[in-house]
């Protein structure tokens, strides 16, 4: 049986801060709330469209690279800010927006009413680490604090 | 359904260079640089990918039991493919040679990830080409427009049987997208009756949507004289190119084991060896204005960005595969790969079929192999047998080679005594292709581009020649927007000053 709210930490756990929503998910996890499942995964697009069927609202956490960001930055992302990343798509298939359509598109009925993403800005995601850079790693428990705050809302 | 738009009204520009950056619809954050002359047509065009540091030194001084997790961590796009090539590896550095039942259950998880994959890149890549049109607009070319165009029960049962390709793989590999079972000699635990059924069950399902695929392939692409003619126009979209695969000993496609063949242009065989030998036979050259190697046939030698019977540049992958071989084990398959040959025959190509669309019809054809095999695989009642794991000797040395679905994937690892990794190369399939795949964007943007002529759609049909390679560039997830991090247009003008930056993120 599901919970009502799915918390989604994406990234590579070998890849320096791609790591950030992997790290996240592991923390909340350890917490055990009430009415929340935890997932992990380094994939995106359809795989993450398909892991969201049938919650009532899903929350996502990754790594964001935006050209002016600081890292260690927290931003909250609604789904309409990704509306203009909706074409060719990522992965080997699509990217998340595109992923998001496409479940809203085939399967409407079993898509989660609300979906809210949680990005910090990464440093460096081309060095195969499992540590996070300084600021990144500084920063990471208010990112937790800020997520598990957005699991209790409704 | 509308019918494809194909081509549209060129725009004349006077920049020098054209940069599409990223590369829409592709792993990672690639690439492509085109230069201008004066005269406005395409001097030069590169291929390039970003640079990820540090992984040898990551595995080295690690116990090499954990190559098979870290190796699949490479990548998040076909990380099952990098998990068999290691288990593989690991069967040789430990001379262990897995039980018959292992080698089944191996290779029946990696039909999913074929299945899994291949349904991924045709009907999210390839379709919006084809279903679409090259010149379709940008908004529209992607899979929410073939879904649009095709229908929605359709788009379902996509989803649906790439899920299936999913699900085979959890199953056995105990985890969907980073499997965890294969060990040295065999796999970590054997499979149940009732997961068994379960998979024959999808697997007979996905028989069928290889049958759709066919079928659909053929109505939209083979039936539409036009891309017939785009497919089969041998100035853009065609190279002369020797061929590698791997092929069982009745010279069959072979995803998961045999001899690595290649054949020349002429489809005459240039070697067939052990993987162990990949060494004497293949070689890395270096270019300095990319990090990625460009691998060649060794005997032959590099001979620069150049096609034709004396050059050392192969292609692997669907084509390579098809194109080293005698056809498929399977029924259907090799009923597909028949026709194809009699339709390539009509057009005069009795030997290697040298254009780079094709790559797409035989990843389609190579679709029905993966489902057909993971039937015979599933309907085998012995493969639940709990003999899933052979004799493990003393670690030492040893080399691994798959076919990965974008092509021949390479792992080699060293190992001291104590099982701690002392050396790691690894060439992957993408990197495979990699000489190929610029030699083809050059080719094709020398074509298509001539007197400052440019418009969306002819770029996106420069965009289609690698798309068929399904290149993997970053062998890495992702970071939000999801990989896809938007389009970065970058202008220069002719003395090399960026003037301008269009983003859209």
């Amino acid at each position: 049986m599901k919970s009502k709210t799915l918390l989604l930490g994406i990234g590579n756990p070998i890849r320096t801060d791609d790591a950030i929503g992997v790290m996240v998910a592991r923390e909340v996890s350890k917490l055990r709330l009430p009415d929340v499942d935890v997932e992990e995964i380094a994939a995106s697009g359809i795989e993450v469209m398909e892991l969201m069927l049938d919650y009532e609202k899903v929350v996502i956490v990754d790594a964001i690279m935006l050209p002016d960001g600081k890292p260690g930055e927290i931003m909250k992302l609604e789904e309409g800010d990704f509306s203009s990343t909706v074409h060719g798509a990522s992965p080997h298939g699509v990217n998340l927006s595109t992923a998001i359509a496409l479940g809203r598109q085939t399967a409407p009925s079993r898509m989660p009413k609300q979906i809210v993403f949680y990005a910090m800005q990464a440093e460096d995601v081309d060095t195969f680490s499992e540590s996070l850079t300084t600021r990144v790693r500084e920063n990471l428990p208010s990112l937790i604090d800020t997520v598990v705050r957005e699991l209790a809302r409704d | 359904m509308a019918g494809p738009i194909i081509s549209d009204q060129k725009v004349k520009t006077d920049k020098k260079r054209i940069t599409i950056d990223p590369i829409t619809r592709l792993e990672g954050h690639g690439k492509i640089d085109i230069f201008l002359d004066e005269n406005g047509n395409c001097k030069n065009a590169y291929w390039q990918v970003p640079e990820l540091r540090g992984f040898e030194r990551f595995c080295i001084g690690r116990h090499v039991g954990e190559l098979p997790v870290l190796t699949n961590r490479l990548c998040g796009v076909c990380p099952a493919a990098h998990h068999i090539a290691s288990a593989r590896t690991l069967d040789a550095v430990f001379d262990a040679e897995p039980t018959e039942t292992a080698h089944k259950l191996r290779e029946l998880f990696y039909m999913g990830q074929f299945t899994h994959s291949h349904i991924a890149h045709f009907y999210a890549l390839a379709a919006p080409d084809f279903v679409l049109g090259p010149a379709a607009p940008y908004e529209k070319r992607n899979i929410l427009g073939v879904v649009e165009a095709v229908g929605v029960p359709i788009g379902a049962e996509v989803i649906k049987h790439r899920h299936y390709g999913q699900k085979v793989q959890e199953i056995i590999g105990g985890r969907a997208t980073h499997p965890v079972f294969g060990i040295p000699g065999g796999v970590s635990k054997p499979i149940t009756e009732e997961e068994r059924t379960e998979i024959e069950k999808m697997a007979k399902s996905c028989v069928e949507f290889g049958k759709f695929t066919l079928k659909l392939f053929e109505d939209v692409v083979l039936k539409n004289k036009d891309y017939m003619a785009l497919v089969t126009n041998g100035n853009v979209f065609y190279q002369t190119t020797n061929y590698i695969g791997l092929v069982d000993k009745d010279d069959k496609v072979n995803f998961y084991r045999g001899k690595v063949k290649v054949v020349d242009p002429n489809g005459k065989e240039l070697a067939k060896f052990d993987p162990k030998d990949y060494l004497k036979y293949i070689a890395e050259h270096v270019e300095p204005w990319t990090y990625m190697k460009m691998p060649y046939f060794k005997p032959i030698g590099w001979k620069g960005l150049v096609d034709g019977a004396s050059s050392g540049i192969y292609r692997a992958g669907p084509l390579g595969r098809v194109n080293v071989s005698k056809g498929f084990t399977t029924p259907l398959a090799q009923a597909a790969y028949e026709n194809m040959r009699s339709v390539v025959k009509s057009l005069g190509v009795t030997g290697p079929v040298h254009h780079t669309l094709a790559y797409h019809w035989m990843r389609v054809i190579e679709l029905q192999y993966a489902a057909e095999r993971m039937l015979e695989l599933a309907s085998d009642k012995s493969i639940t047998s709990k003999d899933v794991r052979g004799k493990v000797g003393e670690p030492n040395e040893g080399v691994g080679i798959v076919e990965a679905p974008r092509g021949t994937l390479i792992h080699h690892y060293k190992s001291d005594k104590d099982g701690i990794c002392t050396m790691i190369n690894m060439i992957v399939a993408t990197t495979n292709n990699n000489a190929a795949i610029v030699h083809e964007v050059k080719k094709n943007a020398m074509a298509l581009i001539k007197n400052g002529e440019i418009s969306p759609g002819l770029l996106n049909t420069i965009e289609m020649s690698f798309r068929c390679y399904d290149p993997c560039n970053s062998c890495g997830t992702h970071v939000l927007p999801n990989g896809q991090l938007a389009l970065e247009v970058r202008i220069f003008d002719d003395e090399g000053n960026l003037r301008k930056s269009l983003r859209n993120f």
